[in-house]
């Protein structure tokens, strides 16, 4: 074969050509121009088949109601940060998107979402939780409107725990297991399985690092200080936390790659029937209930010195250039009125943060039994820890979360060191 | 045509002819010129405006401390005084190098060993080839979730078979050693078809009268293969070489499926880590900066490789 410079060089341009044009792709956007005509909302989203049902059904009734339209995008999970992302810089962002909780702060501190102050009645507020607008709120200003959450309880396998002569679960929120009641159950069971299954598995893989913070909340400690301007894990509840979770590990009750970075999901690790019991969201119960084949439950998370919970879900919000904002404000309105967010949360298995709908309670379409045990859960997250979760600075804060907790649960990094690594990289990623 | 060296010596085969390496080329007519450069000029408008245009930009966002919401801050070179105490950091270069190392010797070799295999009159060779390529036409993102499914280290098949067989688990998720070694392994499932394809092409071009006479000179099989084969598919080797490197250095998708980057950085390279501090932290002038750095790391070698490669121009 004759490969001369020559033709090498020719190879090279015909491979460079291809990628030089894929590269083009990253910059598209799905629904063409992001931004809404005069009269029309331009909202941009990813979903299950459920939540864009009931979103679409939300649409139809702002739609009626106010005469204007709605430009719905759907797009995939995973490119819908990299699109809005680009769409902000390009200065072509949608009028409101959809957007995690703890990742809210990045954007509002960045000055990229719209104050809805002056746009809402002076008593829109009251139709939320107060945790749930607690994690909305920008130096005190509204720069969203808390559409759902979704938070952490365990999912047994019925049988598992049987053959360890485990029946009695708690069935109410008051009887959620201590953490001695926990270890207690866990090593019991631990001793009752062979030695490739497990008592549990955690669900704080990747971003859901976060949800190691119930730990934090159920010793009833903070990561930052009230202004959300400084660390404040340095504390016994800090150091708690760190030591109980590390020893998960250390005793055998997690499978070993229950880590940090896996790629290994917990729930995945529970459906295959791996471990017992598994923390997971509400949003888990349509697939786990089409899935699995055999007997499972759902009881309350463990508390300690409190209750606690991840504050999980999603908000909507508006871009600051949003070209109608009072027509924004409306819809974001109507969203969250309460047959609109009855209707999404009963479909998609996600819980309302609206209060009244709390305190009536909520009727999940798939497995209705369990949703007094996710809005049971819910109730015991408060406004302070939803609220750290909204800080400007989260992106860097899970960051450090990721690196000192897989160093202590895989590295064996003693609990001292891994609170002062903690302490100090929140305490960088604040300044 | 070749000279063959006497069998059994240890000096490779001379090359035959070799293209001048400088010369005056011949003087084109302008009418000539015009067509040239007018058929040049999509591929260069292109290469501009898609590589050209994003690296010198990427090189000015280095310069600033910028989430990549409005403009950022002029840092001058921070950001790369940031890097040279950036333990992270070294621990990327480090495992992007060691993967480097790893992959592309063995691809290579694996992929030279499958062509000459392949090229000889194998039954079923068809269906060989077209298994070992097959891996090329899949992204790397489900080249990596069937890397999970194989490696997971609680239902995964590979542990399984080594339950099977009697022997110890490999904690290739919980380990670092083994999910690096998890990584390297599908890389090269992925990357040896393409290896193998590209030197079968050049095994094509081996005219059979070089092994009739080293065969007729006394040579053995292994020296056929290491005098006759192996310099004659220099060129091959060359490209590969390049190529299997800069893919390395560029490896992004198997690391973030597979492992994350962890278990403690274990597998964190740089086009991880760059994605990390860009996408995640929003550090995106610190992320260019790391960008930067990878793009050097990339031209240094292909061009010592340029320099130094005795066998790139090879013909017969």
């Amino acid at each position: 074969m004759d490969i001369t410079r020559r033709r090498l060089l020719g190879a090279a341009g015909a491979l460079a050509l291809p990628a030089a044009l894929g590269g083009c792709g990253g910059f598209s956007t799905s629904g063409g121009s992001a931004s809404g005509g005069e009269g029309t909302v331009s909202f941009t989203t990813w979903g299950t088949d459920a939540e864009v049902a009931g979103l679409r059904s939300a649409i139809s009734r702002f739609e009626e109601g106010s005469g204007a339209t709605v430009a719905l995008n759907v797009v995939p999970y995973e490119q819908m940060f990299s699109n809005i992302d680009a769409q902000i810089q390009a200065g072509n962002p949608p009028d409101v998107f959809r957007v995690p909780y703890y990742t809210f702060g990045s954007y509002a501190g960045a000055g990229q979402l719209l104050d809805l102050s002056p746009y809402l009645e002076s008593s829109f507020a009251d139709r939320f939780t107060p945790q749930a607008w607690a994690a909305v709120q920008n130096g005190g200003a509204p720069f969203g409107v808390p559409h759902h959450t979704d938070t952490s309880v365990i999912l047994y396998n019925r049988a598992m725990l049987a053959d360890a002569g485990i029946t009695d679960v708690p069935a109410t929120l008051e009887d959620a297991w201590t953490w001695d009641q926990l270890a207690e159950v866990a090593t019991t069971l631990r001793e009752a399985m062979p030695p490739e299954r497990y008592p549990f598995a955690y669900n704080w893989q990747g971003n859901g690092v976060t949800r190691w913070l119930s730990w934090l909340f159920q010793a009833d400690g903070r990561f930052l200080t009230e202004d959300l301007a400084g660390p404040a894990i340095d504390s016994d509840a800090g150091r708690a936390a760190v030591e109980f979770t590390q020893s998960f590990f250390a005793q055998g009750w997690v499978p070993p790659n229950d880590t940090i970075t896996s790629s290994t999901y917990a729930s995945d690790t529970w459906y295959a029937q791996t471990v017992a019991m598994v923390w997971a969201g509400a949003f888990l119960v349509p697939d786990a209930e089409a899935t699995l084949d055999f007997e499972w439950g759902a009881t309350f998370a463990p508390q300690q010195v409190r209750g606690g919970g991840d504050f999980g879900g999603n908000a909507l919000v508006a871009t600051a250039g949003a070209s109608d904002p009072e027509l924004v404000a409306a819809f974001l309105t109507s969203v969250t009125e309460e047959e609109s967010m009855r209707e999404f949360c009963v479909g998609a298995s996600l819980l309302p943060t609206r209060a009244d709908l709390v305190e009536q309670g909520i009727e999940f379409d798939v497995r209705p039994d369990l949703s007094p045990v996710f809005v049971g859960q819910a109730s015991v997250v408060q406004p302070e820890d939803s609220g750290q979760v909204a800080s400007p600075d989260m992106a860097s804060i899970i960051t450090v979360l990721q690196d000192q907790l897989e160093a202590a649960f895989v590295g064996g990094q003693d609990v001292e060191t891994t609170v002062t690594g903690l302490s100090e990289g929140i305490a960088a990623a604040v300044a | 045509m070749t000279s063959l060296a006497q069998a059994g010596a240890p000096a490779p085969a001379e090359p035959a002819r070799r293209r001048p390496r400088r010369g005056r080329a011949r003087d084109a007519s302008p009418g000539e010129s015009l067509a040239a450069y007018g058929f040049l000029a999509p591929n260069l408008v292109l290469l501009g405006l898609f590589v050209l245009l994003p690296l010198v930009w990427a090189v000015w966002i280095s310069t600033q401390q910028t989430d990549g919401f409005g403009a950022g801050d002029f840092v001058g070179a921070d950001n790369y005084a940031r890097l040279v105490s950036d333990g992270q950091f070294w621990r990327a270069v480090v495992n992007t190098v060691l993967f480097t190392t790893l992959v592309t010797p063995t691809a290579m070799a694996l992929g030279l060993g499958a062509a000459v295999l392949l090229d000889g009159a194998l039954p079923g060779r068809g269906v060989i080839r077209s298994v070992l390529i097959l891996p090329m036409a899949v992204s790397g993102v489900a080249t990596a979730l069937i890397g999970v499914l194989v490696f997971d280290e609680n239902s995964g098949v590979l542990d399984g078979v080594l339950r099977a067989l009697g022997l110890p688990d490999v904690a290739w998720q919980s380990g670092g050693a083994g999910a690096f070694a998890s990584v390297v392994l599908v890389t090269l499932w992925w990357r040896v078809g393409f290896n193998m394809l590209i030197y079968l092409a050049a095994l094509q071009g081996v005219g059979s009268h070089l092994h009739e006479a080293a065969t007729l000179d006394g040579a053995s099989a292994w020296q056929r293969f290491r005098y006759v084969t192996v310099p004659m598919v220099g060129p091959a080797t060359f490209f590969l070489l390049v190529m299997n490197v800069i893919y390395s250095f560029q490896v992004f998708d198997i690391v973030f499926v597979m492992t994350g980057g962890g278990p403690q950085d274990a597998t964190s390279v740089l086009v991880t880590y760059a994605y990390e501090n860009g996408f995640v932290t929003r550090d995106q002038g610190y992320a260019a900066a790391i960008g930067v750095v990878l793009l050097l790391l990339t031209l240094a070698f292909t061009a010592v490789q340029w320099r130094t490669s005795r066998t790139r121009d090879l013909t017969e």
